[in-house]
């Protein structure tokens, strides 16, 4: 009888050990994706910042960035996550030129006009990337691919940590440039205040044409990272556009440390989702998100309002 | 050819061909039995039943909805399920999927009509892609991703698709008729204004989250119907298909192409889409080149072509019109005729307090831009509410008018506690405001700006006419008593700043209101149409009107208000009579400045 209840003591014991694993387990992988979230997101609002202008484009450029990933790791064997140094300046080289044809003509255009204007750039990029890669799913699988940490009995996937490594340096560098550099306090001044900053002699045109390709090209690092974490095909740009729309939906817009802040949150909600509802369900998290933040706190969790009848 | 082009702006010519369409419209299937073409014409009405439904939140309202699509696969569900579930014919529960769609958009209305701009394009693309995620997942009642089959259809096959075709083109015409009537009510000139300038709409009494909210069931609920046919026509209702974001992408195309805002642009530019549909199916098959053609189409067309045809080719034609003629705007300024109105209130006795304000708090960021501020203003005075730059005068402006909720205090207005309440109940209430920066609705006329705004709210007065008679009538006494009569016809955002303000007074006094509040009336316009102002103000207080201006024109405010109220770092910090302000060491201190030389203030007529 004693001894029964001993046992069933200790069953209980190792389950909630057991449970009490799998939840810090989700919560590293949560953590981890969480950090390229912000990479992906660093851009978007950034571009938002100076400009005011949602890129819907954002989740397919950074389809893009994993598709000139995978050709480059396949073609020639170069390592993915080593492909940043690659595809970084390729999609700084598009951004400009997306900008200069595309953005610059709308400048004063509501803000309604660029949302669908970069919708149909989305829906393009998405038609180009099927007509020259198919649309099958694909995936870069280094030698590392299927190997990890292990860490008091978490399991940490190697590529992930490498990707959430360089997410972070990634990151780093452009917050010393924005804070650093001349042209990154440039940027932040025309962020904060356009005019203003055309009036003490910023170059508006040539910072919005900078920040629009520094934004591209932090999605570009960020699809190389991609190409090792997830399978993609041309169409996943829209879950990643359901990504990116609830991060500055949580985080608020415009501010990286809320975009960080919004990329771990929604990170930490889709592995919980997946490890204790159904996978099935995950990928309806970044949406219920959206509703859920707008309906309770409409002004995000940083501050931005979206909602404009709260506090004005 | 000279003799044609002028034929071209004549409403009758166009009368025609719209009647000679519809004719054929409907004749066709019965002439020709090509189910090439019929196919064709029946997809090319639910994109027009999706687009005139789009254009009412879209055009008329200015609110981008990317997820039409959702409402097709909404209303094609509907009809499946309860088909395949409860039975009965298809047809009898069309009716039904535009009730869902119909609900389904007040609930997402809802949510997002509180939202302003993009936040709004951000939730109707989550809906529709929660709405496929649900459809995918529960199985039970969709049948996940293998779809359901509703029942083929058993009329005789002589009749070929003719139920579908002809079902289509009532609804169509039913969205049509729905179109029409918005426009033509205050529901119609309501969205509009909010399309224009949704803060200043909500000053002049428009309940903006109602009105958005009836435009955006009413984008949806023929499109639902439309979408219960779609899917029975189309013998497959599955997830992909039906809450197909691309479809979404192609009836804004078709209302961005053929012309937001106008009743048959987006008729037009749904004909145009699917005629494009068709070739890059059949000929392009399909898939990337789909998406890549639409795509493209969005880009060019919002890049190249942003106002659509419709609206083009009318400006043209306007422009050929109006060639050699001066326009009006720059014509000298019309005489005023005084408003023969009511005779002198005599001020109550004692003076009575219309509007008071205790304790007065609003902070930016940590910046308190009125810090404690009371004061009161009495009936039938011109108070004038003076300060130095940033003294926080247009705060307190917007805390009264309600488009800013103070974060300490209280209002309190003709016995009442205000400062909780919406800029629209402030309206009812009896305040008007102008704001510093004119904001006419520049797309409307002028009349329609004058009438625009709204004394009460009620369900019955929404389905008023939006230029009704006596109305109308009453605009144009206004219009004339502000010497801008001539102009009624004029779009607004073809008048000079200071003809605005003229028109901004005139639409004020619409509401009728028991204290105006004018911010800056005499700022950046000439010194005759200064005098104007200083006029209508003087007679408007004759006859009663009270009103409180904040005012940087010392010579005018002067000699206008009694008393003036002086704002400080966010306080009031003294009032009186003009003299007396003109004297006390404290204004001089805070605002004038040591070395300030009186003027002479502007002598009464």
């Amino acid at each position: 009888m004693a001894a029964g209840a001993s046992r069933g003591h200790h069953d209980s014991g190792s389950r909630h050990h057991k449970r009490m694993t799998e939840f810090i387990q989700q919560t590293a992988f949560g953590l981890l994706i969480g950090g390229v979230y912000a990479l992906f997101a660093s851009g978007l609002t950034l571009i938002f910042g100076v400009m005011k202008v949602i890129n819907i484009a954002h989740g397919a450029l950074l389809i893009l960035g994993a598709f000139l990933t995978f050709t480059l790791w396949e073609q020639l064997g170069i390592d993915p996550l080593a492909a940043i140094l690659i595809t970084t300046p390729a999609m700084f080289a598009l951004g400009w030129v997306l900008y200069m044809t595309m953005v610059r003509p709308l400048r004063s255009a509501p803000l309604s006009s660029t949302v669908l204007l970069t919708f149909g750039l989305a829906l393009v990029l998405e038609a180009v990337m099927g007509l020259v890669w198919g649309n099958n799913s694909r995936s870069a699988r280094p030698s590392y691919f299927d190997q990890s940490f292990d860490v008091a009995g978490i399991v940490l996937p190697k590529a992930q940590v490498f990707a959430f490594a360089i997410a972070i340096l990634v990151l780093t560098l452009l917050f010393l440039f924005l804070a650093r550099t001349w042209t990154g306090r440039a940027i932040r001044a025309a962020s904060a205040n356009t005019q203003g900053a055309a009036l003490v002699g910023v170059d508006i045109a040539r910072v919005s044409v900078l920040t629009f390709a520094v934004g591209v090209a932090t999605v570009g690092a960020a699809g190389s990272m991609v190409s090792v974490l997830y399978p993609f095909l041309p169409g996943s740009h829209y879950i990643w556009i359901a990504r990116v729309l609830s991060i500055i939906v949580l985080g608020g817009l415009g501010s990286l440390q809320g975009a960080a802040i919004g990329a771990v949150l929604l990170g930490l909600a889709e592995v919980y989702t997946q490890t204790y509802v159904s996978t099935e369900w995950a990928t309806a998290v970044p949406y219920v998100l959206i509703f859920v933040v707008l309906f309770f706190r409409p002004q995000g969790l940083m501050g931005t309002r979206l909602r404009e009848d709260v506090a004005v | 050819m000279s003799a044609v082009l002028d034929r071209l702006g004549s409403p009758s010519l166009w009368r025609g061909v719209v009647a000679v369409a519809a004719v054929a419209l409907i004749a066709y299937p019965v002439l020709y039995d090509d189910l090439f073409y019929q196919n064709m014409i029946i997809l090319s009405l639910v994109f027009a039943i999706g687009a005139v439904g789009l254009n009412v939140i879209m055009g008329y309202g200015g609110y981008i909805s990317l997820g039409q699509s959702a409402f097709i696969g909404l209303g094609a569900y509907t009809v499946g399920i309860a088909t395949t579930k409860i039975g009965g014919d298809p047809f009898v529960w069309v009716p039904a999927a535009g009730v869902v769609a119909a609900l389904f958009a007040a609930l997402l209305g809802l949510i997002a009509m509180r939202t302003r701009g993009f936040a709004f394009v951000i939730i109707t693309i989550a809906a529709l892609f929660i709405l496929q995620i649900v459809a995918i997942n529960w199985d039970s009642l969709t049948n996940g991703t293998s779809g359901i089959t509703p029942p083929l259809p058993r009329w005789d096959l002589d009749y070929q698709n003719w139920p579908f075709y002809y079902s289509l083109v009532v609804l169509l015409a039913a969205s049509l008729a729905l179109s029409w009537w918005i426009r033509r009510t205050k529901i119609g000139t309501g969205l509009l204004a909010i399309r224009e300038d949704e803060d200043k709409a909500a000053t002049i009494g428009i309940d903006t989250p109602v009105y958005k909210i009836i435009g955006f069931v009413a984008s949806a609920v023929f499109l639902g119907m439309a979408g219960g046919i779609y899917g029975y026509y189309l013998a497959f209702i599955d997830p992909q298909g039906m809450f197909d974001i691309v479809i979404s992408v192609q009836i804004i195309l078709a209302v961005i192409l053929g012309g937001r805002g106008t009743l048959w642009g987006p008729v037009l530019g749904a004909f145009l889409i699917e005629s494009v549909n068709e070739y890059s199916n059949q000929e392009l098959g399909g898939g990337n080149s789909r998406l890549l053609i639409f795509g493209g189409l969005l880009v060019l067309t919002i890049l190249l072509l942003p106002k659509g045809i419709i609206p083009s080719v009318r400006d043209a034609l306007e422009r050929r019109a109006r060639r050699g003629k001066a326009a009006l705007v720059g014509a000298r300024l019309a005489d005023r005729r005084p408003l023969n109105g009511k005779p002198r209130v005599a001020p109550a006795q004692p003076p009575r307090t219309l509007l008071e304000v205790k304790g007065l708090e609003k902070s930016f960021q940590g910046v308190r831009a009125v810090a404690g501020g009371s004061f009161e203003v009495e009936e039938g005075t011109i108070t004038g509410l003076i300060g130095p730059n940033g003294s926080g005068k247009t705060t307190v402006f917007n805390l009264i008018g309600g488009t800013m909720k103070p974060d300490a205090g209280e209002v309190w207005f003709d016995g009442r506690r205000i400062d909780r309440l919406s800029p629209w109940r402030r309206a009812y209430a009896g305040i008007g405001r102008t704001f510093q920066i004119t904001r006419v609705f520049g797309g409307m006329t002028v009349l329609e700006n004058v009438v625009a705004p709204l004394r009460s709210f009620s369900l019955a007065q929404l389905r008023a006419g939006a230029v009704s008679g006596e109305e109308s009538a009453r605009a144009e006494r206004l219009l004339e008593f502000v010497g801008m009569a001539e102009y009624g016809d004029q779009p607004a955002q073809a008048l000079s700043f200071g003809q605005r303000k003229l028109v901004e007074l005139a639409q004020l006094m619409m509401l009728g209101p028991k204290l105006i509040l004018l911010d800056e009336p005499a700022g950046g316009i000439n010194p005759t149409l200064v005098a104007r102002m200083a006029d209508v103000i003087r007679e408007l207080n004759e006859q009663g009107q009270t009103f409180l201006i904040v005012e940087h024109n010392m010579p005018l405010v002067l000699g206008l208000c009694d008393p003036i109220l002086v704002l400080a770092r966010g306080e009031c910090i003294c009032t009186g009579a003009p003299a007396e302000i003109q004297r006390d060491p404290r204004v001089l201190d805070a605002y004038l400045g040591e070395d300030f030389k009186l003027e002479e203030p502007v002598a009464a007529p």
